[in-house]
């Protein structure tokens, strides 16, 4: 307690210390940039799963090709969650002369649970409502034109005639691409009692619930380990919305890795900071010790200043990141369409943990060896000076920032390429300075004696400039990463969806209308067209053993081997899709043979060489996998998991699946288009490319706005780093001037050793952002044939250079306007 | 070697056959060789010599800063050379005080927070008042609140000596107490440590190479490169 209060004391004395205040500075930024990213990504993250439920329309759901047996619904609502049941199938309906195939869901009055259902009137207004009342129906815009009809009409449906009571503008759609369209919506009791819904029907039943998230889960777990209806499946938010979850996933990705790198940055601040603080501190610990004080008690003592700092700046920290989460939340909410989500607390008080774990891992060197100075050096500043060697302390950082990587890289290869990209740059930075100043030493002696004093100056502080230059390099890596790089990763991730990007989807298109349809399309001005042949199918058996008998640890595979997959198959590998292991199809393989997804492959522990067996139709195939795919699913083209080699292939049977581009206020067309191919499904996803749009857009502002703390974290590494020679500078200045040097001479040395050290981290950082941007943007962020441009960098090096070395001159400009005696005086 | 004959009272520091070695970039240094010596309980004690000659090396035995490579240091009974350090730093806050010839005062603090220091690091509840006589005592209590920067070299050294007294030590170490004062000053400063020495009959072990210092201890050795050579006895 005694030590505590000493402590504090000595804190609130020393609380003017340069030094002191950069390491408070520095754990506040730590903390700021962790806990705003973190808030903010775990905000996200409820908010994308609340935004996922307002598509399926509930917060989760139960999905069979029959009734659902009574116990489910019996369960939700014991355990207080709301309920509602749907029906979704395709009928046609008549309008006079006109018919029309729609996709319709037939809902209760509860429907939707979440999100929101917006209904037109007949003037265009819109409003949010519930399931449509018995005897009406809503209809969407196409199914309006496809029947030529207008609110206020009726239409019929499975022999009932319905009044259209509204315009069909928004529903929640579960956000699965291959949904039917046009839409429509229908009361569940009309549907039934005209046997829409009745025996050989082909509705899909659903149950949807919404409650407490304990409750919802509780429910998740029940049903999980219940055996479902024959052919049922979970409907959980995970899986909808899987493009805006990527979308989301790599900027959250991308923030994550801004705040590392500010973190990081604030380490090298707050051990620069530290080392400084340590040496200021060595005459008053040499007393202290020679006073008889323990070193137990002295390292108290510097534990209790340090906790003194850290709690009160790390708080700081907490509350600072919650307001700047909570106004950045404002900002990005909308990209949610006002979902509440409460403002998580507890992830700013973990960044706070991190930010005190990097205080210390980055402090704890230099304070322990403080403890450890001898009494004896209070006769001889000598004997502590000796002290200050390379041991196993000094691994602790690089333990702490390696954690650090870890935790928040969320993958081994980020955390990888950041740690060698941040060595990389810390050996090359010291040895480029090592040798430099090797060079300096030799070639001075003849030059001008503000260069020689200035080179000296670096020379003679040999291991300090070397420090001072790993960390200007390592500062300006970060910065330089992030400022020049990023931007170029982002444009790039901006240009994987560019205008053109194919916005309409058909769905169950025949062999023989594949012709006349692409003429169709270029007379309506699409493009882009992409087509892939489509076999439903199910997978029976791998390796010979039926796929009940089989055991996965990954929950997935049992929801999907009830599931109706998608099979496609192709001569080439498509666009967005790299096999990472075996080797693309050969022209006519013996046996059929089939490439898989990689998380198909974990999820049912698949290795090449592997028979997987599928029933089509009324067929089997045994095909070989012959290679690993990692696919892109945020590129918006058509993929699938099971590709399949066409020479086997070509027999299933199947459908086609189109995408193609068409632009906005075409979509009229698509009216008399859906007339002549009833059987076809169209699908519009303008609206989500909208929103993944509008999601990279604002993230993109939030990734720079994020920058900004890495820019004051590399300030501060700027400053500490300069601020380390800062005693030894003036007691230099204050004798160089007593024996007469010029303030003039002063300066020009000075300008010469900052440039040199700016020269030094401007080289290195640019070469590191260099690899290891190019790095980055290949493999993790993958962003497709990325370089970063060569030229901006080298002239960001040269304004890093220049700016240090101005900087450098004016934190010296108080030592050259200050009178020698003072300097000496306070020495 | 023995820097002297008569033990005034009970000895209080007893050394036997000391020496100092350091390994240095040209091999060993022997800084210290078979050092013999004795000092009694009040007795005031110099040691003087030339610049290297070793005197704040032995300073730094004696006080139990530093372990000699060979021999015996006993401190008021106890052997210094089989305590560990932070025996060693029990026995200095207890028993010993310090003056330096830099001083040695915390700039952040005052003057009376830097001869309060020893008594925090004990835990004394009445620090302050302790220090406020400390401070009267060296004709400083009107300065108690100025930083060492707003006192003269002669200030500082009074409040440095003030804070060696505070705790009452048994003995005083001083090293080259006079060494950046002038004349004048250094003489009042000497006055101030000899009439403390014989008010609190506190033992005084003082290094220096200022002769008329040393004259007016009650004995002093000299150390002649790593070696005692007696100097013979005066009166205090």
């Amino acid at each position: 307690m005694r030590i505590l209060l000493l402590a504090l004391r000595s804190l609130r004395r020393e609380w003017h210390l340069p030094e002191l205040r950069t390491l408070a500075a520095s754990l506040v930024l730590a903390v700021v940039a962790l806990g705003v990213v973190a808030t903010l990504s775990t905000r996200m993250e409820r908010g994308v799963l609340a935004s996922a439920a307002e598509l399926i329309g509930g917060d989760l759901g139960l999905s069979a090709p029959e009734n659902i047996p009574r116990q489910f619904a019996v369960a939700g609502q014991q355990r207080g969650l709301s309920l509602t049941n749907t029906a979704s199938f395709p009928t046609v309906a008549f309008a006079q002369q006109q018919s029309q195939l729609l996709d319709v869901l037939a809902t209760d009055n509860a429907y939707p649970l979440r999100g929101t259902l917006l209904i037109a009137d007949a003037r265009g207004k819109q409003t949010s409502s519930h399931g449509p009342v018995a005897g009406t129906v809503y209809l969407d815009h196409r199914a309006l034109i496809g029947l030529n009809r207008h609110v206020g009409d009726s239409v019929q449906l499975g022999g009932r005639d319905l009044r259209i009571a509204g315009e069909l503008i928004q529903q929640p759609d579960g956000g699965e691409l291959v949904a039917m369209a046009p839409r429509a919506l229908m009361n569940i009791s009309d549907a039934k009692q005209a046997g829409l819904l009745g025996v050989g029907s082909r509705a899909r039943h659903n149950l949807l619930l919404a409650g407490e998230p304990a409750a919802v889960q509780n429910w998740r777990t029940w049903a999980q380990s219940t055996t479902l209806p024959q052919g049922g499946e979970l409907i959980t938010p995970e899986q909808t919305q899987e493009r805006m979850r990527n979308a989301f996933d790599r900027a959250g990705a991308f923030l994550r890795l801004t705040a590392l790198l500010s973190a990081l940055l604030s380490g090298v601040a707050i051990a620069l900071a530290a080392q400084r603080y340590a040496r200021r501190k060595t005459s008053e610990i040499s007393l202290l010790r020679a006073l008889g004080t323990s070193r137990v008690r002295v390292f108290g003592l510097l534990l209790g200043t340090m906790g003194g700092l850290a709690l009160p700046a790390a708080l700081l920290g907490v509350l600072l990141a919650l307001l700047l989460a909570q106004a950045a939340w404002m900002f990005a909410s909308q990209l949610f369409s006002g979902v509440p989500t409460v403002l998580p607390i507890l992830p700013a008080f973990a960044a706070a943990g991190m930010g005190i774990a990097v205080l210390i891992g980055f402090a704890l060197p230099p304070l322990v060896r403080l403890a450890d100075v001898p009494p004896v050096a209070v006769f001889r500043a000598s004997v502590a000076r000796r002290l200050r060697r390379f041991d196993v302390l000094y691994l602790i950082p690089a333990v702490v920032a390696l954690a650090l990587i870890w935790n928040l890289s969320g993958s081994a290869k980020l955390a990888g390429i950041l740690a060698a990209s941040l060595l990389g740059v810390a050996v090359v930075a010291a040895l480029l300075a090592a040798l430099l100043l090797w060079i300096a030493r030799r070639i001075t002696p003849g030059g001008h004696p503000a260069l020689r004093l200035g080179m000296a100056a670096l020379a003679r502080r040999r291991g300090l400039s070397i420090v001072q230059a790993t960390a200007l390099s390592m500062g300006l890596t970060a910065l330089l990463l992030l400022a020049v790089v990023a931007p170029a990763l982002l444009d790039g991730w901006r240009k994987e969806l560019p205008s053109d990007t194919p916005n309409w989807f058909v769905l169950n298109l025949q062999d023989d209308q594949r012709s006349d349809f692409n003429k169709a399309l270029d007379r309506i001005g699409a493009n882009q067209l992409n087509m892939m042949p489509l076999a439903v199918g199910k997978l029976t058996a791998i390796n010979g053993h039926p796929i009940d008998t089989l055991t996965f640890k990954d929950e997935r595979a049992k929801e999907w081997n009830d599931r109706q997959l998608r099979l496609s198959w192709s001569d080439d590998l498509p666009p967005a899709n790299t096999v990472i292991a075996g080797h693309w199809f050969d022209p006519h393989p013996a046996q059929a043979e089939v490439s898989v997804d990689t998380m198909w492959r974990d999820m049912y522990a698949l290795k090449l060489g592997d028979v997987m067996r599928f029933d089509v139709g009324e067929g089997q195939v045994d095909a070989k996998v012959t290679s690993f795919r990692h696919v892109d699913w945020t590129s918006f083209r058509v993929n699938f998991f099971l590709l399949m080699d066409p020479t086997h292939a070509n027999v299933l049977p199947h459908t086609w699946l189109a995408s193609f581009y068409l632009p906005r206020g075409h979509a009229e067309a698509l009216g008399a288009l859906s007339r002549d191919y009833p059987n076809l499904s169209l699908v519009d996803v303008d609206a989500l490319l909208d929103r993944v749009r509008e999601i990279v857009q604002r993230v993109t502002g939030a990734v720079r706005w994020v920058l900004g703390f890495s820019l004051l974290a590399g300030a501060l590494v700027l400053a500490a780093a300069l601020a380390t020679s800062g005693q030894e500078r003036r007691h230099e200045a204050a004798l160089l001037r007593t024996l007469g040097a010029r303030r003039g001479l002063l300066r020009i040395a000075a300008a010469c050793e900052f440039a040199l050290l700016g020269l030094i981290a401007g080289i290195t950082a640019a070469l590191g952002a260099m690899v290891g941007g190019w790095w980055l943007g290949r493999s993790v962020f993958r962003i497709k044939d990325f370089m970063p441009q060569p030229w901006p960098l080298v002239i960001a090096a040269l304004i890093a250079a220049f700016v240090v070395m101005l900087l450098g001159l004016a934190g010296t400009r108080k030592v050259t306007h200050t009178p020698p005696m003072r300097l000496l005086r306070a020495e | 070697m023995s820097g002297g004959s008569r033990p005034v009272e009970k000895a209080v520091l007893e050394v036997r056959d000391v020496s100092k070695s350091v390994i240095g970039p040209e091999g060993r240094l022997d800084i210290l060789s078979n050092v013999a010596m004795q000092v009694s309980e009040g007795e005031s004690f110099a040691i003087v010599g030339a610049s290297g000659s070793g005197k704040t090396t032995l300073l730094g035995l004696l006080a139990g800063l530093d372990t000699p490579t060979r021999g015996s240091i006993q401190l008021d009974g106890h052997a210094l050379e089989q305590l560990d350090e932070e025996a060693r730093a029990d026995l200095r806050r207890r028993l010993v005080g310090f003056v330096f010839q830099s001083f040695h005062l915390l700039p952040a603090l005052t003057a009376e927070q830097n001869v309060m220091l020893p008594l925090e690091l004990e835990g004394h509840a009445d620090a302050r008042e302790r220090a406020h006589a400390a401070l009267d005592a060296v004709g400083l209590g009107t300065r108690r609140k100025h930083y060492p920067a707003q006192l003269s070299g002669g200030e500082q050294q009074r409040v440095a000596i003030a804070r060696a007294f505070v705790h009452g030590p048994r003995v005083l170490f001083a090293d080259e107490p006079t060494g950046n004062l002038d004349r004048r000053t250094g003489r009042h400063v000497c006055d101030l440590l000899f009439a403390l020495n014989r008010d609190h009959h506190t033992t005084l072990i003082l290094v220096t190479h200022d002769m008329q210092l040393a004259e007016r201890c009650m004995r002093s050795v000299e150390l002649q490169e790593g070696r005692l050579v007696p100097m013979g006895e005066q009166s205090a």
